[in-house]
């Protein structure tokens, strides 16, 4: 027989398995991957990611993510130019979906994982109103979705090769890109039994 | 709480979406367990899983191929004749000197989902033969960490919303493979999403322990 303390029971990050808590020594009973070990810089790593998608972020917005070609005349536009065109032309249910997944999702993202990550170090948010395990869920969900304007725009570039209309992806694709699968990775850095420990 | 002994924590199970900590119950073949705070589906219980994970293995590997081969959408465009494949999407990128963008989608939308359907059908094959217990425990592994990478559920949506962009400019037809696609998608979210890993950790250790008995007795 042995006496387990029900707070000090953790879930393992990659299979899921019920895991007693031991400090810096965790690795899963079932598949022995290290439960967060890194106790000493338990954050840093997530911020260090969270940070680089951040600043990715930037030129994602400013360069062109589409630059077409049509008779020899070269036009860019942004993530915020395209929704604002495709709203002025009459499609909305398009303009919301780009703008909900370029603009809204991965700002949103940002703002859980900062609230997350200073949340678990200082003593702010400590009300229990706000689950954090079901947030830190929510960005898991909804993260990826931010790639579809990447993949609208390399379905438009191979799909538009004419003689005299030609569509590229711009600078912003690649800066998107790597934007959303920093934050993806400062997601899954982000170590959940914090929550616990500061609950 | 009071625990006969380490393993008897797999009678435990911590909600994904909130943290709960529950009590694994037995239930009923095909029914599923949710959790009493968020709703959250728990775990589910398959009597035949490892016979339904071989065939939608099989039959997403085959759907996937289809995905692959024929085109997914053709268009008129200013009397000239387009379409595109999985492969010719990431190629463009590539062509265009997008490598960064081509290598995140190849990946994104082409190597991840084959590996998870591969991974699969290798995982329940050994699964079935009862062999393999430490091949079945590295490919559990590395299934776990590939699944949040797969996204042709999201590529089936974005060709959607491309082509919406397009009308009133060119003449649009479904290929094939956009169906084959639509599918394979279909499949995908049933044996990523629905089909919960830690319902074949949990076969594998039956498995082993029913062996291990009958080598005893
Ligand atoms: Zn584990
Ligand atoms: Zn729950």
């Amino acid at each position: 027989m042995i006496e387990v303390d029900e707070d000090k029971l953790i879930r393992c990050p990659v299979c899921a398995a019920v895991n007693i808590d031991r400090g810096k020594a965790n690795s899963c009973r079932r598949c022995g991957s290290g439960i967060y070990q890194h106790r000493r810089f338990s954050t840093e790593k997530s911020w260090a990611y969270l940070i680089t998608a951040m600043i990715a972020y930037i030129p994602a917005n400013l360069y062109p993510m589409l630059v077409s070609t049509q008779f020899g005349a070269t036009e860019g536009s942004t993530i915020l130019g395209g929704v604002v065109l495709l709203w002025e032309h009459g499609s909305y249910p398009i303009a919301l979906i780009i703008f909900v997944a370029s603009i809204m999702i991965p700002v949103v993202k940002f703002l859980i994982l900062i609230y997350l990550l200073i949340s678990v170090k200082y003593p702010i948010g400590k009300d229990k109103k706000v689950n954090k395990h079901k947030l830190y869920y929510l960005t898991e969900i909804i993260g990826p979705w931010s790639m579809i304007d990447v993949f609208v725009v390399a379905i438009l570039a191979a799909l538009i090769h004419l003689a005299n209309i030609e569509i590229v992806a711009g600078t912003a694709a690649t800066a998107f890109a790597l934007s959303v699968f920093f934050t993806l990775l400062a997601a899954h850095a982000f170590d959940e039994t914090l929550i616990k420990e500061n609950k | 709480m009071k625990l006969e002994n380490e393993d008897a924590l797999d009678n435990l199970i911590i909600c994904h979406q909130c943290y709960t900590l529950h009590e694994e119950i037995p239930i009923k073949d095909g029914s599923k367990a949710c959790c009493s705070v968020c709703g959250g589906i728990l775990y589910r219980y398959d009597n035949r899983l490892i016979d339904h994970g071989l065939a939608l293995s099989i039959t997403g590997l085959i759907f996937f191929i289809l995905a692959n081969v024929f085109p997914l959408v053709q268009i008129d465009i200013l009397g000239s004749e387009q379409y595109i494949t999985i492969p010719k999407t990431i190629f463009s990128l590539f062509e265009s000197g997008f490598y960064v963008v081509g290598m995140i989608c190849a990946f994104l939308i082409f190597i991840f989902p084959l590996m998870i359907f591969a991974i699969n059908l290798i995982l329940f094959t050994l699964l079935k033969f009862e062999r393999g217990d430490l091949w079945t425990k590295d490919l559990l592994i590395l299934l776990s960490h590939i699944t949040p990478w797969s996204m042709t559920d999201i590529f089936l949506i974005s060709i959607l919303v491309a082509l919406v962009k397009l009308i009133g400019y060119a003449q649009i037809h479904m290929g094939i493979s956009f169906w084959a696609l639509a599918v394979f998608v279909l499949i995908d979210l049933y044996i990523v999403k629905r089909l919960h890993l830690s319902e074949v950790w949990m076969l594998r250790k039956r498995i082993i322990q029913n062996r291990e008995r009958n080598d005893r007795g």
